[in-house]
């Protein structure tokens, strides 16, 4: 059996909420192979989120540990978590997270930016990129001038910026009519489809995961409950 | 990250925040602005100060005196001096203070010997030996008793820079004079051009060139001819007052001046002889001369006046300029020494041979001179050099301890005033410090996505190194150049309501060298970036969980 891109074993994490401890994530182990589309179900609290972010690399579990392309993120340093963050995953949110004070191209150059990238190379990119995701006429408007698919849009170009090989979609049709959640996903899954990517969608819709995912995993209270 | 990326972003963040980031700005420029105006009016009263003495030649001219013919002949006789300083002399090892080099007896004479290997002393400009001869002159109808000075040619002192008339003295060989302003008015010249052009004699009585004539002859003889004797202004002034009745008004030697002329010019550089006293004396001598025979003279031409006197100046008098004796005649060097040794005044007469009568002086040897003044190049190389002088066995004075408690004075001052400027800039630190906060609380979750994408720390906290440094440096400049707007407000206001009213000339009261404001441009961006230290520390803290939760 290959190894898989993504795996946690046995993470666990919990928070001090004052005097009493939540436990967030209870010995979780999942599995995601390259090139698959696996969606996360759970109702808000399940710990789905937290268990994104671990895998993100925007936090770190208390126990267990998560694997990238079978290597464990638990030694890195600061500065080498921020270079995965930076080249092997790019996450979306579902309130969009871009810096409403730069332009669509600008959220994307800054990836681009800190991906070590510049001047015309960089704005070339930032083009395709945008073009990838049916953007490339809206390209100079501010976040407040697009519609929510459409900033989802500039997330995901942002997000794919440094070519990872993942995307960690946090609810990224939370804010989206159905119409555009669809047309979303869709492009993901074309994603998936065509480039490779792996994607790991958080959803609390299971019709949802359902029509786009290759697989569901459903958690709950910090559990996994089924995985199929 | 490229670095030209972080300050786009950065440029950006303070143009987003334009106001707040302005008034920040605005923080340092009154800071920078303070401290730089302060200093560069405690830097201009510094300038102005030393650049008055240096002016003045007193911060880079050393008195050097060596023994003299006194204090040869006591030595020979056995005089302990009754009292005297010179008593410590060949004991110095026990008396209290014989490392007081003030209080020391020199052990060197004055010889052009050694002036010749003072002036080979590194930093040394030049050396120009006294003489002031006290005798009477004849000028415009007039005979009178003034002090003349022997001038080095050409010489690089102050004193000799400013001419209401005429030019310096050409060369040492011219027959040729420069006078001052207190001439014109003694010798009844109405103005300073009427007496370019004019001579003046120096009288003395013909007998006694004549009967020291031949002992001075052989004394030539004997001495190599770069030697000669100088007196000092005391023995002068009784040569002078022994004369006293011989001072008839108006009446040249004419024979004998020629006579007195070209021995003298013999005695002083075979070069020149008789050339030295030309025309003007024989054409001048011709036809006039009831006492002929009583006096010498010889002739100089005035070529130049000098201003020596300050318009508006407190003291209305003359100004005191470097560490030679004043005169209000010059002649040149040679030309004096010859003057001063053909008229060796008695007592000094009965010391100089005493001192060769009992060896102390060597017959090929004269007395030195009694005191010569050393030039330097800078003033910052006259310490060293009068040190070596005294290592030589010369006795050496300078007023160069006056400029070390001057710039100890100056650099107190400047530090309190600098002081009062960086309060101000402290409490702009401050101001800086707030906004820097105030600004990642409101961009706490820009800083989260930015984590979130793949940012750093360190490029987290350099961004924001990066704008307070940003602030700092335009800070600085705009201060700077508010400081220079300032200075050149108060320099206008200063001439026109104080100065002006007063007829005194347009002064720079402000110094603002280049040194002043790009340090205080460096300061301001190092006050700025460390007034950031900890905000970017905390910003670099931010933890993109938290800062991009979604509620």
């Amino acid at each position: 059996m290959t190894v898989p891109l993504l795996q946690t074993r046995e993470v666990s994490k919990h928070y001090q909420m004052g005097a009493t401890k939540v436990v967030a994530l209870d010995r979780v182990s999942v599995a995601v192979g390259e090139g698959e589309f696996v969606a996360l179900l759970g109702t808000s609290g399940s710990g789905k989120s937290t268990l994104l972010n671990l895998i993100g690399g925007l936090d770190r579990p208390n126990e267990g540990e998560v694997l990238f392309d079978g290597r464990s993120l638990a030694p890195f340093t600061k500065r080498e978590m921020a270079r995965y963050r930076r080249h092997s995953v790019g996450m979306i949110f579902q309130n969009f997270n871009l810096i409403t004070t730069m332009t669509a191209a600008e959220n994307v150059e800054l990836a681009l930016a800190f991906g070590g990238l510049a001047g015309r190379e960089r704005e070339q990119r930032a083009g395709e990129l945008l073009e990838r995701v049916g953007l490339g006429a809206r390209a100079g408007h501010r976040p407040s001038e697009l519609s929510g698919g459409e900033q989802q849009r500039v997330a995901i170009a942002r997000a794919l910026a440094n070519r990872p090989r993942v995307l960690l979609a946090d609810e990224p049709t939370g804010n989206l009519d159905s119409t555009r959640a669809r047309e979303l996903l869709s492009l993901l899954r074309e994603m998936v489809a065509d480039d490779r990517l792996t994607v790991l969608l958080v959803t609390h819709d299971r019709d949802l995961a359902a029509k786009f995912a290759d697989r569901t995993i459903q958690m709950r209270d910090g559990k996994v409950v089924s995985d199929e | 990250m490229k670095f030209l990326d972080v300050l786009r972003l950065a440029l950006r963040n303070l143009r987003e925040a334009r106001l707040r980031a302005g008034l920040t700005t605005l923080g340092v420029i009154v800071g920078v602005s303070m401290i730089v105006t302060m200093m560069s009016f405690g830097l201009g009263l510094q300038r102005n100060a030393v650049q008055r003495f240096r002016d003045l030649d007193l911060f880079n001219e050393i008195t050097v005196s060596g023994r003299d013919l006194i204090g040869l002949v006591s030595s020979a006789m056995g005089d302990n001096g009754g009292g005297e300083r010179r008593e410590g002399r060949g004991r110095r090892g026990n008396r209290p203070d014989a490392n007081d080099p003030s209080r020391k007896v020199p052990e060197r004479m004055l010889t052009e010997a050694a002036l010749k290997e003072i002036a080979g002393l590194p930093g040394v400009a030049s050396v120009e030996p006294n003489i002031d001869l006290t005798t009477y002159v004849r000028a415009n109808k007039r005979a009178l008793l003034r002090q003349v000075g022997g001038a080095l040619v050409p010489n690089g002192a102050t004193r000799f820079k400013t001419y209401l008339a005429g030019r310096m003295i050409s060369s040492p060989q011219a027959d040729e004079a420069v006078v001052d302003e207190s001439f014109l008015r003694s010798f009844g010249f109405a103005k300073a051009e009427d007496a370019v052009g004019q001579t003046l004699e120096l009288l003395a009585p013909a007998g006694a060139a004549g009967a020291e004539r031949s002992g001075e002859g052989a004394e030539k003889g004997a001495n190599t001819k770069d030697e000669a004797s100088a007196k000092d202004v005391t023995r002068a002034q009784d040569e002078a007052s022994a004369k006293d009745e011989a001072s008839a008004k108006d009446d040249a030697g004419a024979e004998d001046g020629a006579g007195v002329a070209s021995e003298a010019g013999r005695g002083v550089g075979d070069e020149e002889g008789l050339s030295f006293f030309g025309l003007p004396l024989e054409e001048e001598s011709a036809g006039e001369d009831p006492v002929a025979g009583a006096l010498a003279a010889r002739t100089f031409r005035i070529v130049g006046v000098l201003k020596t006197e300050v318009e508006g100046s407190p003291q209305g008098g003359r100004q005191f300029r470097g560490m030679m004796p004043v005169s209000s005649i010059y002649i040149p060097l040679p030309a004096a020494r010859v003057w001063s040794d053909r008229y060796r005044n008695s007592i000094s007469e009965v010391a100089f041979r005493l001192a060769r009568e009992s060896g102390v002086l060597k017959d090929d040897e004269t007395e030195g001179y009694g005191m010569a003044v050393v030039r330097v190049t800078d003033p910052d190389v006259l310490p060293d050099v009068q040190r070596r002088l005294n290592e030589l066995g010369f006795n050496s004075f300078s007023i160069v301890d006056q400029l070390k408690e001057l710039r100890t004075v100056f650099l107190i001052l400047n530090s309190a005033l600098g002081l009062l400027g960086g309060i101000s800039l402290l409490v702009a630190s401050f101001g800086i410090a707030n906004t820097m906060i105030m600004s990642i609380l409101e961009r706490t979750r820009e800083i989260g996505i930015m984590k979130a994408i793949g940012a750093e720390d360190r490029e987290i906290k350099l961004i924001f190194f990066v704008e307070a440094g940003l602030i700092g440096l335009m800070g600085g400049v705009f201060g700077a150049l508010a400081a220079w707007a300032i200075d050149a407000v108060a320099n206008r206001l200063a001439y026109r309501f104080i100065l002006q009213p007063r007829g005194v000339s347009y002064v720079d009261f402000f110094a603002l060298p280049p040194y002043l404001w790009l340090g205080a441009i460096l300061f301001a961006v190092a006050v700025a970036i460390l007034a950031a230290l900890y905000p970017a520390a905390r910003a670099a803290r931010i933890d993109p969980v938290k800062a991009l939760r979604h509620d």
